[in-house]
């Protein structure tokens, strides 16, 4: 057949370097579809080809070439493939993470390989744990997931609002060792024919990996099947094998939590939120119309960058309900207003401003007892005690030192005030969490694909 | 500080492009060979042999090779760090894949 056996990796593919080889699978193929241009009309498909390393390209085949290989080129099967063409992406049409994609024509050469058919990956995946999909929420890119099935539902016909056609839709639960559940919606083909072997085998608790499905926030976290979706059952991966072994030892008896409960809009307490869901940068923030008239919530990372050592700090609290009580100079007692008693003693308790940054700007936040406790790390109660004995205020100025540059994510309230005729700014810590690098590294990657995409 | 010879980060598929340079690659150590080799997973899930390793017992599950590429499968190592027993090798491969493609300039 003439084909030159030398393999070439498909990363090493490019336009300007026609005489290649490349022995490919083909992870997914299209329908044969008609299309009608200016230039005429005719037929097209699409295939995804992924080889040995796992890269990944889509191959168009039009007119003549759809014809001829459309019957050639089966989905699942190993081939070697020279004398095609590439060109850079129109990213518009593929879904397939690529600079360039390839067109075959009628004078390419698709030849079946018949050996070592294992050596190449039966499809790649990228999946993203249950417990990690917070990030993903509302997310440009189509992702992978994998678990192992709880439930399936029958079959739901809904009627789409434009085409008034009836749509087939199956929702199934999947779990994995994260403890936690999510629901998965599965339309036309996926829910009736894949979903029906899915509901047959639904008591043996099968794995199953579904590709490129999208992510919503609706409940919490949701995902949906499209068009491009893939389902296998019980693959024979890795991942699937370490799912079914958790599964028997402990996953079945285990006690599952819905994904969507801890983010926003899903499950009862809506309280704890994703802290993706309103980050905003400081820059922003900060804006005067930001909060005016009713207190607006955020949230954001960075780091305190500094302590102002002669502020109040903390202010004399009754132990017995934290509001403010005023010493009597002469007893030394302390009268508390609301409770209407003296006290002996009395606590402190934190009120006080922190300078906080992060890249794009900073601003002045105040924490209240709880917060600024765990920001400063030791009680108002020990930090009065240090300050009165540090005669020169060196270790006192230190110990707020210490405690600057340090990450955090914060939730915050910010509302415009007025105060002696001023309007003034003014933003308060409601709750601080240490940051989780391996969540905001998720979170940065999702930006930077739809900033992609916007580009 | 020596910029003349920056080692790019890589994965397993990315090795052969870069042959007999010096590379960077986080790696899951799955087996210690003898007492300076090892054998690791990629963050692109492939296995890779790593020469003239010092003091293998010490490594902690997810390590930063520093090296030469000597074969598609093999590196030769400079450095070595510890970079604990948790890792996201996912969004690391998906950092080598940005950085070896679209926003190589940012890196080379």
């Amino acid at each position: 057949m003439g084909i030159s056996r030398r393999v070439y990796p498909l990363v090493t593919l490019n336009p300007y370097q026609g005489n290649w080889t490349i022995k490919v699978r083909v992870t997914d193929k299209g329908p044969l579809r008609t299309f009608r241009n200016a230039r005429g009309e005719g037929n097209l498909f699409n295939v995804e080809l992924t080889d040995e390393d796992g890269t990944q390209i889509q191959a168009t085949m039009f007119k003549d070439a759809a014809e001829k290989f459309y019957p050639k080129l089966e989905l699942g099967k190993v081939y070697y493939i020279s004398k095609g063409s590439l060109r850079v992406a129109n990213k518009q049409y593929s879904t397939v993470k690529n600079d360039y994609e390839m067109t075959l024509n009628v004078n390419s050469e698709v030849e079946e390989a018949l050996d070592e058919k294992k050596k190449i990956p039966e499809f790649c995946y990228n999946v993203v744990k249950i417990d990690g999909l917070g990030p993903h929420v509302n997310g440009r890119e189509l992702i992978d997931v994998i678990g192992v099935v709880q439930s399936v539902s029958g079959i739901l016909s809904i009627r789409r609002k434009l085409s008034n056609e009836e749509v087939p839709k199956r929702e199934i639960v999947i779990a994995d060792e994260s403890k936690k559940t999510v629901t998965v919606t599965l339309w036309g083909d996926l829910a009736t024919n894949q979903g029906e072997k899915l509901s047959s085998v639904v008591d043996e608790s099968p794995v199953v990996l579904i590709k490129k499905v999208r992510v919503s926030d609706f409940q919490g976290v949701s995902l949906s099947s499209n068009p491009a979706s893939i389902m296998q059952i019980n693959p024979d991966i890795p991942e699937a094998h370490k799912l079914r072994a958790w599964f028997s030892e402990e996953g079945k008896d285990a006690h599952m939590v819905s994904a969507g409960a801890s983010l926003p809009g899903g499950g009862v307490r809506t309280g704890s939120r994703s802290i993706f869901a309103d980050r905003k940068f400081l820059s922003d923030v900060i804006l005067p119309t930001v909060g005016d008239g009713k207190p607006e919530y955020f949230n954001v990372k960075g780091y305190v960058s500094y302590i102002k050592p002669d502020q109040a700090m903390y202010y004399l609290a009754c132990q017995s309900c934290n509001k403010k009580v005023t010493e009597d100079s002469v007893s030394s007692k302390f009268w508390c207003e609301a409770c209407q008693k003296t006290y002996e003693e009395c606590s402190r308790r934190y009120i006080m401003t922190v300078k906080f940054s992060d890249f794009r700007g900073e601003a002045w936040i105040s924490a209240f007892n709880e917060q600024a406790e765990a920001l400063l790390g030791m009680s108002a109660d020990k930090l009065s005690e240090l300050r009165s004995q540090d005669v020169e205020s060196k270790v006192y100025s230190r110990e707020l030192e210490k405690v600057t540059w340090v990450p955090y994510v914060l939730r915050i309230s910010v509302l415009q005030t007025e105060y002696m005729n001023e309007k003034r700014q003014r933003i308060t810590i409601r709750s601080l969490s240490s940051v989780n690098w391996e969540h905001e590294s998720k979170y940065l990657l999702e930006q930077i694909a739809s900033m992609k995409k916007e580009a | 500080m020596d910029t003349s010879n920056p080692a790019p980060f890589v994965n397993a598929e990315l090795l052969k492009r870069y042959p007999g340079r010096r590379v960077r690659c986080v790696l899951k150590v799955v087996r210690a060979e003898g007492n300076s080799s090892l054998s690791g997973l990629t963050s692109d899930g492939l296995h890779i042999s790593v020469k003239q390793v010092p003091s293998v017992a010490s490594l902690s599950q997810f390590v930063e090779v520093i090296g030469v590429v000597d074969s598609d499968r093999t590196l030769r190592a400079e450095i070595c760090t510890n970079f604990g027993d948790t890792f996201d090798m996912s969004s690391f491969n998906q950092l080598v894949q940005m950085a070896n493609s679209e926003y190589q300039s940012l890196f080379i």
